[in-house]
């Protein structure tokens, strides 16, 4: 808005500054990259790059990479790193590709953020949408979170995933919808939940998407919607067709996307799934792992409902809730949320807990590590330990979703009660 | 209610946490958003009055509690009936019990015998066939084991002999004296008559006939008793039992079955050489096993498999040291602490087959045979079998042998090789193919028997455990062990018998030891409660309070709709 | 004199049968040892010991390791608080260590659950499952089950997880009995309120015994002041005292009876009960069983008399001229099954002969380098295919560029 070119220059400034920073953890700590890629609160096992290079190896060797049991990440990633040059002798490439890719969705975030979405929708307008932070500032914060430098180092999966959100996103509010839906099957290909956001995205789509002037059919939304999951799950037909022959099995499905509703892989990680269901009795395993995923999936509806003038909220929140509530999630999970909470700079003002949840997040974050090293290194304490600290992470993110969609809730309140801005409320 | 709204926008507020009473907030809200009361509203007097709430937003309301509520009913609901429900899949338990009682098959053995007497008139023939057939009947106390006599004529006389289904033949050749002696190559019992035995077409008793029919049933005597002793012991219904089963023959054929391996497709032959020094290090066990045990082997293959491994250890203790072993040492000869003698290797049972090179001896109880000893150690015996475990026999060999000859291994390779078949179960009397011949029909009958009990052991076990699983895999495993026991029921004393007889008994086994069979056995209800309610309670508390306050709210609505309509009508 | 041959037959089957041995009765062939220890860390030191010294025992009265399932939830040994590393010991004056240098622990850590030891006793296992893993008895086996650890009425805690109640452990003996799994069984355990344990039991041919009543606690023998915590229960203590002085080897004629009047209040500090109901016969029978039938591995062996050198030569010759003969018969029928077919070699008689053959066969699929180019050339094919996939969406909306 401002000059173009001002704006093009930092924003180049910044994306350069992002990459010689991670460039530079790379190669002046080279044993940094293998230490975050085998902490549990980066690497899940199905975003492991260690379980990555297991199937690449397999895959190379004309043996099925999921034989073995370890890898179970989608196949397509295989070629992607089979191209590249041998991870062990030219690492550099890896990281070239990670950097690009933060970058990227740094890219996608930097779009969303300049086009205001947030503060206006198509259906709401905040009266408080002047005060937001530039594209540059919110993408900056994406780009310099520890989370989001921690799993780029650590080359976790997620970033394609995370990628692929914010671009389908980014698609969506500039309306190309048909882009959108196929970066949703590219990122539901790659870890599956993202399909969950698909109720939202295709209302976001509905309320971007530049129409000629006039009114438009009473039905119009059937055919768009409808357009838009065909599109969704021919994108996914064509992927998975791509993936079979790849691998020449439909073995995959069950390697990938069976493991995660299973949950056949209790590795710990940060989520609340693993210890409870290291704890559940055989006979109820099932029904609770029904339960956990309908709990995951039931906010979709109500939330899209509720939030229906601004469906960008609705993916906000949505993100924030995966982070916590998905069966193996990391802080790249973690990161995706926090790099788009900044983008409701305007309703800063109206959340009432920051302060703890800041503080909530910082405890978790170091308190995790050392309880996993007292309860796997040092032996002094147990699974409660570390299980004890994800609870804490996850009270910090939920407060965070809690507070975030009451200060989003308070604004459309305002607007229609505008005689109460300032005043202090309370629940009844 | 009233209380709780302590500041003028409380009533304000009350839109806006009643459309986020999801669960997202439940962690952060504790008290439920309930719909104001115009009524109470009005109460808080110097309060400004809340705009009423908009037609849009309470529709927006019951959209969001639904969208909750039809996830709940149409997904989680049938999930849960599905997932906690015991899965008990329908087993025919009258059938399965039928078949452990021995209701559902009365295990005859029709044993065929054909008779050769070429040098006989047609007709004489006959009426011996006929005269020994009724000697046998009368002699006959066990009607589950049936021979029944044929005439082969001599020109089929050699397509008879490769028929499988004929158990025995005799050949009638006129001879001497009366004689009968078996054929130790095959099955085959020559019996020869002097010519004015032979009775004619028309004499209504014969003493060949007679002769005959005792030497039959005296070949089969061994084979009737183990049969008749097996169905005893598995509780088959008494009428057919034979009557005559004295309480010694029993005693010796329960030590029969004491003695003889449980059945298995496959046996795993280990012998070990364990030498009390450093000498003998070696040993031609591959040759000598070639030589002297194969040939058996060979004739058993069809009944069972055998995989081999051999082994020497030196310097092995034994567990006894004395000189002299007396009969109660043998049995802690065994240093089970120290002699690798359980190799976990593959699922077949051992059978182990000991050479200890030694300077033991082993004397019989009695002072006599100690004297013996002494003298030259002519009576002693060299080895002793272990009951369904195997044989050790002490070889003694000059002090500097570095080698086990093939010669040497000769006397022990024989007695494991006699002791194999007694280990198999191959009964004693008769010439060695009808011993196996014998054998397989003993093994069929075993196998019938036992899938038969392990049917009643499963049938019992699901009517007693009624929490205990039943996948649908063990009702599969059920329904094909009763065909193939069918089968093996119509077919019994045949090939084919042992063959269904085996799978049966294998699908049975593998229906009992289902691995997904164990699982949750005592599972009270109280701890049922324990284990949903603190998960699902703190979920399920908003999901019913939302729904209930919509449902009062609806209510009053309509009762206010209805009081308006009143209204307007007396207008 | 024909007749009477014929008559005689049978009998002289019957004394043939009868000559090769001793009358016996029906008797167990086998012994098996199943040892439990449900509790692991440090302070529980006795209990691994207690299991220790049993298995010692059984392995010392000739129950060999394949026949004994040995459970332990912890190692002691190893622990870094052990003031002797790489040793066990169950008494203080540390004269024998149980660990010694040939033990076998066949489910070790948090193998030790009560699903795998019903598993193990009801033999529900995976095709996986090594036979040094399975009790592998029959109907013709001597079970001796101990147990040790810390329990409650009608429950037995495994590790700090999980517990197996009484009901559980009947059950398990009732299928284990249905299934013809043993012949006897000696269930032994040691832990406070351990009667309670085999109360609901209902199996028959069972002898329980355990340490201590209901709402009576189970006491530790004494503590080895280096060791720093208590190594050895009482009950179990006495009862290898029993075994140490009394059942020296396998000879020993003391009977279980003897074994149960050995323990006293004044010894145990608990009163250690004994139920005998299951087995048929009742007390006497039960009491007149010897140690030795459940603690040790004795066998009824069958002694060859002198040689009959010239009788296993013949029934040798027979079986080759017969195999022969068989094998004269396959190779007709190859032939004529070959002359309808064609003459292709017939590969079923070479099968046949080679039985003795170990057949060894490769399940792991190789790695192989092969296809270098296919795979970066369909690497390539995909990945250009996913771009293309990707960019379909651009193509699709013209409308906003």
């Amino acid at each position: 808005m401002n000059g173009g070119k001002v704006t093009l220059g930092r924003t180049a400034g910044l994306y350069a500054g992002a990459a010689v920073l991670r460039l530079a953890l790379f190669t002046l700590f080279p044993g940094l990259p293998d230490l975050l890629t085998g902490r549990v609160e980066i690497s899940t096992p199905v975003t492991s790059f260690k379980r990555l290079q297991e199937g690449l190896f397999l895959y190379n060797h004309n043996v099925s990479p999921y034989d073995g049991g370890v890898y179970h990440q989608a196949p397509l990633l295989l070629p992607i790193f089979n191209l590249l040059p041998s991870f062990s002798t030219f690492p550099i490439f890896t990281y070239l590709l990670y950097i690009a890719v933060d970058i990227l969705s740094a890219d996608a975030l930097l779009r969303i953020a300049e086009s205001g979405e947030a503060g206006s929708s198509a259906r709401f307008t905040s009266p408080r949408r002047d005060k937001r932070w530039s594209g540059a500032v919110i993408a900056a914060l994406f780009l310099f979170n520890p989370f989001t430098i921690a799993t780029c180092i650590g080359r976790s999966t997620t970033v394609f995933t995370t990628c692929a959100i914010l671009h389908a996103i980014a698609n969506a509010i500039s309306g190309c919808h048909f882009h959108a839906m196929i970066a949703l099957a590219f990122a539901s290909y790659l870890s599956m939940y993202p399909l969950l956001l698909l109720p939202p995205l295709i209302l976001l789509c509905y309320d971007r998407q530049k129409q000629p002037a006039g009114p438009r059919a009473p039905d119009a939304w059937i055919k768009f919607t409808g357009t838009m999951v065909m599109d969704v799950f021919g994108a996914l037909a064509v992927l998975f067709q791509m993936s079979f022959m790849l691998t020449g099995s439909w073995e995959f499905l069950s390697s990938t996307y069976g493991v995660q509703l299973t949950l056949s892989d209790l590795t710990p990680n940060i989520g609340l799934w693993w210890y409870f269901f290291v704890e559940m009795f055989d006979s109820f395993r099932s029904f609770f792992l029904a339960v956990f995923w309908l709990h995951l999936s039931s906010y979709v509806g109500g939330l899209s409902v509720r939030l229906r003038q601004q469906p960008l909220v609705v993916i906000t929140l949505l993100l924030g809730i995966f982070a916590i509530f998905k069966p193996y999630p990391s802080i790249a999970d973690a990161s995706l949320f926090l790099g788009m909470v900044p983008l409701y700079r305007h309703v800063f003002p109206l959340l009432r807990y920051s302060f703890v949840i800041a503080a909530i997040i910082i405890y978790a974050t170091f308190l995790g590590p050392a309880f996993y090293h007292l309860w796997i290194y040092a032996g002094s304490g147990n699974a409660n330990f570390f299980y004890a600290i994800t609870l804490v992470w996850g009270l910090g993110l939920s407060l965070l979703v809690c507070d975030l969609a009451f200060a989003v809730l308070r604004d459309e309140w305002e607007v229609e009660r505008p005689e109460m801005v300032g005043k202090e409320i309370r629940q009844i | 209610m009233t209380a709780r709204r302590s500041t003028d926008h409380g009533a304000a507020g009350d839109t806006l946490s009643s459309d986020t009473q999801t669960a997202t907030l439940t962690s952060t809200s504790t008290p439920m958003a309930t719909p104001l009361e115009p009524a109470t509203a009005a109460t808080s007097s110097t309060l400004e009055e809340p705009p009423p709430e908009k037609l849009s937003d309470v529709r927006r309301r019951i959209w969001v509690i639904v969208s909750f509520w039809l996830i709940v009913l149409l997904l989680g609901l049938p999930i849960w009936w599905k997932t906690t429900t015991i899965h008990r899949a329908n087993l025919p338990l009258k059938e399965m019990l039928d078949w452990a009682d021995g209701k559902a098959c009365r295990p005859v053995f029709p044993l065929r015998i054909s008779i050769q007497a070429n040098s006989l008139q047609e007709q004489e023939a006959q009426n011996l066939l006929r005269l020994t057939q009724h000697a046998l009947d009368d002699l006959n106390d066990f009607s589950g084991h049936h021979l029944r006599l044929q005439l082969s004529s001599p020109a089929a006389a050699q397509k008879q002999k490769d028929e499988p289904d004929t158990a025995l033949t005799i050949r009638l050749l006129p001879g001497e004296a009366v004689t009968a002696t078996l054929d130790p190559y095959e099955p085959v019992l020559d019996i020869t008559y002097p010519p004015n035995a032979a009775p004619s077409a028309t004499s209504a008793s014969s003493t060949l006939a007679t002769y005959v029919a005792g030497q039959l049933r005296s070949t089969f005597a061994e084979e009737q008793a183990i049969i008749s002793y097996l169905l005893s012991s598995n509780s088959i219904p008494s009428d057919y039992r034979p009557q005559g089963l004295t309480p010694e023959a029993a005693e010796s054929l329960a030590k029969r079955t004491t003695r003889s391996l449980k059945y298995a497709p496959t046996y795993h032959l280990t012998f070990s050489l364990f030498t009390s020094g450093p000498l003998p290090s070696s040993w031609d066990i591959e040759a000598a096993i070639q030589d002297y045990m194969k040939p058996v082997l060979d004739l058993l293959s069809p009944i069972h498999n055998f995989t081999i491994d051999t082994q020497v250890q030196l310097y092995a203790s034994p567990g006894v040291q004395n000189q002299v072993l007396s009969k109660d040492d043998l049995s802690s000869f065994i240093n089970a602490a120290e002699w690798p003698l359980s190799p976990s290797i593959g699922g077949a049972p051992t059978v182990n087959f000991i050479v200890f090179v030694g300077n033991q001896t082993i004397a019989l109880s009695s002072q006599q045979d100690q004297d013996a000893v002494a003298e030259g150690g002519l009576n002693t015996s060299q080895s002793w079998l272990i009951p369904q475990w195997g044989t050790v026999y002490l070889l003694s060999l000059p002090h500097d042998t570095a080698h086990v000859s093939v010669d040497a291994l000769k006397q022990p390779l024989l007695t494991f090789t006699s002791h194999l078949l007694s280990l198999t179960g191959t009964p004693n009397s008769g010439s060695l193919p009808l011993r196996l011949s014998t054998l397989s029909r003993i093994r069929s009958a075993d196998l019938l028997l036992r899938a038969s009990s392990t049917l009643g052991s499963l049938a019992r076990l699901a009517l007693a455990l009624k929490s205990i699983s039943i996948p649908s895999s063990v009702a599969d495993g059920v329904s094909k062990t009763i065909v193939h026991l069918r089968r093996a029921c119509e077919t019994l004393g045949e090939a084919e018998g042992l063959e269904h007889a085996r799978i049966a008994e294998a699908e049975a086994e593998r229906a009992f030891f289902e691995k997904s069979m164990v699982g949750q056995l005592y599972f009270p209800d109280e701890h049922k409660v324990a284990v949903y309610l603190p998960l699902l309670g703190p979920v399920a508390v908003p999901l019913v309070m939302g729904l209930l306050n919509e449902l009062k709210a609806w209510r009053k609505r309509r009762r206010e709709a209805a009081e308006k309509r009143k209204a307007k009508k007396k207008e | 004199m024909k007749l009477s041959n014929i008559i005689r037959l049978p009998a002289l089957l019957g004394a043939m049968l009868l000559s090769t041995a001793a009358v016996v009765e029906a008797e167990h062939t086998s012994n098996w040892a199943v040892l439990v220890c449900t509790s692991r860390f440090w302070f529980n030191y006795r209990h691994l010991a207690n299991v220790l010294s049993i298995y010692r025992t059984v392995k010392r009265l000739g129950i060999p390791d394949s026949q004994i399932i040995l459970m332990l939830p912890d190692d002691m040994a190893c622990n870094p608080r052990n003031a002797f590393p790489g040793t066990v010991y169950s008494n203080a004056d540390r004269a024998v260590d149980l660990y010694g240098d040939n033990i076998e622990v066949d489910y070790r850590g948090y193998e030790v659950t009560v699903e795998n030891f019903i598993r193990l006793l009801t033999d529900r296992v995976g095709e996986e499952m090594p036979r040094s893993k399975r009790l592998l008895t029959d109907d013709r086996s001597n079970i001796l089950v101990y147990m040790t650890g810390h329990g409650g009425n009608e429950f037995l805690k495994f590790q700090d997880a999980e517990e197996i109640g009484a009901f559980d452990l009947a059950d398990a003996f009732e299928q284990m009995w249905e299934k013809k799994r043993y012949h006897e069984i000696l269930f032994m355990i040691d832990t406070c309120q351990a009667n309670t344990m085999y109360s609901k039991l209902y199996s028959p041919n069972i002898i329980a015994t355990g340490s201590s009543e209901l709402d009576q606690s189970s006491y530790s023998h004494h503590a080895d002041n280096d060791i720093g915590v208590a190594v050895i229960d009482r009950y179990t203590y006495y009862n290898l005292e029993f075994l140490e002085n009394e059942v020296r080897d396998t000879s020993s004629k003391k009977t279980v009876g003897d074994l149960f009047d050995s323990y006293t209040y004044e010894k145990i500090h608990s009163n250690a009960g004994v139920r005998y109901d299951l087995f048929p016969g009742g007390a006497e029978a039960a009491r007149s069983r010897l140690v030795t039938d459940f603690f040790g591995n004795v066998q009824n062996v069958e002694v060859d008399g002198s040689k009959n050198t010239t009788l296993e030569e013949d029934m040798l010759a027979l079986s080759k001229t017969i195999a022969a003969l068989r094998k004269k018969a396959d190779e007709e029928e190859a032939i004529s099954v070959g002359k309808e077919k064609s003459n292709a070699p017939e590969p079923e008689t070479d099968m046949k002969n080679e039985t003795l053959v170990t057949h060894k066969s490769q399940f792991a699929k190789p790695l192989t380098d092969d296809n270098w180019l296919m795979k970066k050339l369909s690497a390539l094919g995909a990945v250009v295919g996913c771009a293309v996939l990707w960019q379909m969406g651009s193509w699709l909306d013209p409308a906003q560029k």
